[in-house]
């Protein structure tokens, strides 16, 4: 498959006869489970040891999405209708006969369909001892599922297939449990991706699961509310550890977050001042005190501030009801504590690189040329920008052009 | 097609100064990938065959070498993939995907057998032929939204929106699909950064920017682009040994020579980049004797990998190389052939 970062060793040496031998033994063994498993598939026998079967493949090769298909239907048409579960019995009290069997559930019909199917089979009418069908409770099911992929995804953390069938298996639970017990599922897992993101603080996968999970835990279908305070609170914490700083992933998550939460506050005008103040205060002092100011993260989420003042139609906002004047005072004051910030920093491209961007910004907010003094400036920077990015020349050749012509 | 990485090796330590593509010894190794049955890692990797053989046809085709696969073979796997719904699967046996359907009619448009669906597609119930492929993906979109899902079960990304609409413009049946609604999506993924990402809300990323940029332009809609913000984005890719990477502060990789080239590319931006950096990275990732390319000097090369490297050696004008189009990652040639000149 497509490898990546695997180091290929250094001594290439031939494999021994019995080496090969071993593998076509392996390769045997894999495509004769991978036929087994067609074969039971395609004559519906849709049981626990075939789930078995599936799990063991799985475990050997997590990218087979057709196997993880496989086991979707195993469980939709065959086991999840075998089992019942008491949790689910308060949804559908209006039918009592549990007639609809796996022989004769057939693989055309809608999801809709089959959780009809579902909870005709799980009705209130049951007797206390139908609740748990022989391969468990809907719910052991689940949990088994959650359980089975856990290692799995420790080993495999960016195989997509992996968290698109945790997501789906959880989907299961909404659609076929109790909303608390499914509520309690998706707050496991806020528990598991924030333990994935300690090990890959960037993995692009759980931070998008992340972001999903929240969405479940707000939904009104499981009773939630916003988490948006929280979510916050976690991104600050995300930053303030190891290398946060140059985490864009966390400064992004907060760059989406912040709008909601000062509408949710009520926040007046001068919190919200405040708030961009603090906002600044933490990323300008991150960059004096973590590695100075080379980090490019930073300098993102930087930008993203200054854009919320200068350039706030149609974006996020954090001061909406600011005067033209407001936002004038604001860059200017920006601008001088990015000069204060080249003392020391010479070196730091991102720094004349802002200074150059904001003095531009300035003049459009005011709808106004460059002054000779602020022409001479930018065309400064831009000198040292040159002498310390090479690699971006040409973007340095446009800039060039874009100030000769004002 | 396999995409068993190895068993060559990029070059890891001193270079000659100048350091050259080597044509034959990738050609060599592309043709060799279905070969290996006797390696497990051949049938672990089964569920990536048919987008295998578009990374590998696909980069033969940029070195000038078309003929180095067999049409007719090429064509009977192809189609052998076809599920009833009309989809393509990954092998035969395998569930129909929409990114192993959009390889399947990539690799039929390049070798100029778009036509043999009519004759020989599945999908009778949804009308047969190329039509059957278009509704199968047509019925992927999300009417709500405008995005994509990946397959029935659900999975939405705007990989899947821009493998969509590709597809379904080389099928000439775009109109199968809403794709005023697709592009208000796109929008609506787009960061402050000016970059977009899987869907609203996340980080911008350079593999998702590519699918929105390139999905806007099918849509005739790249006016929509902060060109300025997005190219600066983009230009910061590039770390100091050359080689790009896919977000902030993240690993240089090969692949993102195509996601982020491409992407300045699309918006005007390429030289934005050093292009000759990025060519001298692009190059010690060949293993120059047994063929191909790896991720990073001194890994594993595969085709994937292979397949990256020459589109991205292609966009910057490597000299003897086919001229790639940006938005399919197909020759231009093909793409003018089933679009027209001025698609």
């Amino acid at each position: 498959m497509a490898s990546h970062g695997i180091p290929r060793p250094a001594t290439t040496a031939h494999r021994t006869e019995q080496q090969l031998q071993e593998e076509q033994l392996q390769i045997q063994e894999y495509r004769d489970l991978e036929d087994l498993i067609r074969t039971k598939i395609a004559e519906r026998q849709y049981t626990l040891e075939v789930l078995q079967l599936t799990s063991k493949l799985l475990k050997k090769n997590p990218e087979y999405y057709t196997i993880w298909n496989d086991r979707r239907r195993l469980l939709i048409y065959g086991l999840f209708s075998e089992s019942s579960d008491s949790s689910s019995s308060s949804k559908e009290p209006s039918s009592s006969s549990p007639t609809v069997t796996t022989s004769t559930s057939s693989e055309g019909v809608s999801s809709s369909a089959v959780s009809t199917a579902e909870n005709l089979t799980t009705t209130l009418h049951d007797p206390p001892s139908r609740n748990r069908g022989k391969s468990g409770t809907i719910l052991d099911l689940i949990k088994g599922e959650l359980e089975f992929l856990f290692p799995i995804m420790i080993k495999f953390p960016k195989c997509y297939w992996l968290w698109n069938y945790r997501l789906w298996i959880l989907q299961q639970a909404n659609e076929r449990l109790d909303p608390d017990i499914a509520r309690d599922l998706w707050n496991r897992e806020l528990i598991l991706v924030g333990k994935m993101l300690v090990k890959d603080s960037r993995n692009f996968h759980g931070w998008g699961y992340r972001r999903m999970v929240v969405t479940q835990l707000e939904s009104q279908e499981l009773h939630g509310k916003s988490m948006v305070e929280s979510e916050f609170e976690y991104t600050t914490k995300v930053i303030h550890g190891l290398n946060g700083l140059s985490n864009f992933s966390a400064w992004h998550r907060r760059s989406k977050l912040i709008p909601t939460l000062l509408d949710q506050r009520g926040a007046d005008d001068a919190t919200r001042q405040q708030f961009l103040e603090d906002e600044f205060d933490l990323i300008i002092s991150a960059m004096y005190t973590d590695s100075y100011p080379y980090a490019q993260s930073a300098w993102f989420y930087y930008q993203f501030l200054m854009t919320t003042v200068t350039d706030y139609v149609g974006h996020a906002t954090i001061t909406p009801n600011w005067t033209q004047e407001d936002r004038v005072v604001f860059v200017t004051r920006q601008l001088a504590v990015l000069g204060d910030m080249l003392d020391g920093a010479e070196d730091c491209k991102w720094v004349y690189d802002a200074l150059i961007e904001y003095t531009l910004a300035l003049c459009q907010m005011e709808e106004r040329e460059p002054l000779p003094d602020e022409k001479t400036d930018c065309q400064s920077w831009l000198m040292e920008l040159r002498k310390l990015d090479h690699l971006r020349s040409g973007r340095w050749d446009d800039l060039e052009i874009s100030l000769e012509k004002r | 097609m396999s995409l068993v990485s190895g068993p060559g090796r990029a070059a890891s330590s001193a270079l000659p100064d100048e350091i050259q593509l080597a044509i034959e010894p990738h050609v060599k190794y592309i043709q060799s990938l279905d070969s290996r049955r006797n390696e497990l890692e051949y049938w672990l990797t089964e569920h990536l065959r048919l987008s295998g053989l578009y990374w590998g046809l696909t980069a033969l085709h940029l070195l000038g070498r078309p003929d180095a696969l067999s049409r007719d073979e090429t064509i009977e796997f192809i189609l052998s993939c076809q599920n009833e719904n009309g989809g393509f699967g990954a092998a035969p046996g395998h569930d129909a995907h929409l990114l192993s359907t959009l390889s399947a009619v990539q690799v039929l448009a390049t070798v100029d057998a778009l036509d043999e669906l009519d004759e020989r597609g599945k999908g009778d119930k949804e009308g047969g032929g190329k039509l059957a492929v278009g509704k199968y993906i047509a019925n992927l979109q999300n009417r709500e939204t405008g995005t994509f899902a990946g397959d029935e079960w659900g999975e939405e990304d705007t990989r899947f929106l821009y493998a969509s609409l590709n597809a379904l413009s080389l099928l000439l049946l775009l109109h199968l699909v809403n794709v005023n609604k697709a592009v208000d999506y796109v929008v609506s993924c787009a960061n402050f950064d000016g970059g977009y990402g899987v869907s609203p809300g996340a980080e911008s990323h350079s593999g998702q920017i590519f699918a929105c940029l390139a999905a806007l332009n099918i849509a005739g809609r790249i006016d929509l682009v902060n060109v300025d913000k997005l190219g600066r984005w983009l230009s910061e890719r590039q770390v100091d040994g050359g080689g790009l990477n896919g977000r902030p502060e993240k690993l240089e990789d090969v692949c993102y020579s195509w996601w982020v080239a491409s992407s300045l590319t699309m918006i005007g931006k390429l030289h934005w980049i050093d292009g000759g950096k990025l060519t001298e990275f692009i190059l010690k990732c060949q293993d120059t004797k047994q063929g191909g390319i790896a991720d990073r000097p001194g890994d594993m090369v595969d085709v994937f990998h292979t397949h990256f490297g020459i589109a991205g050696l292609s966009l910057l004008g490597y000299p003897g190389l086919e001229e790639v189009d940006a938005v399919y990652c197909m020759p231009k040639k093909v793409i003018e052939r089933v679009l027209g000149p001025n698609k």
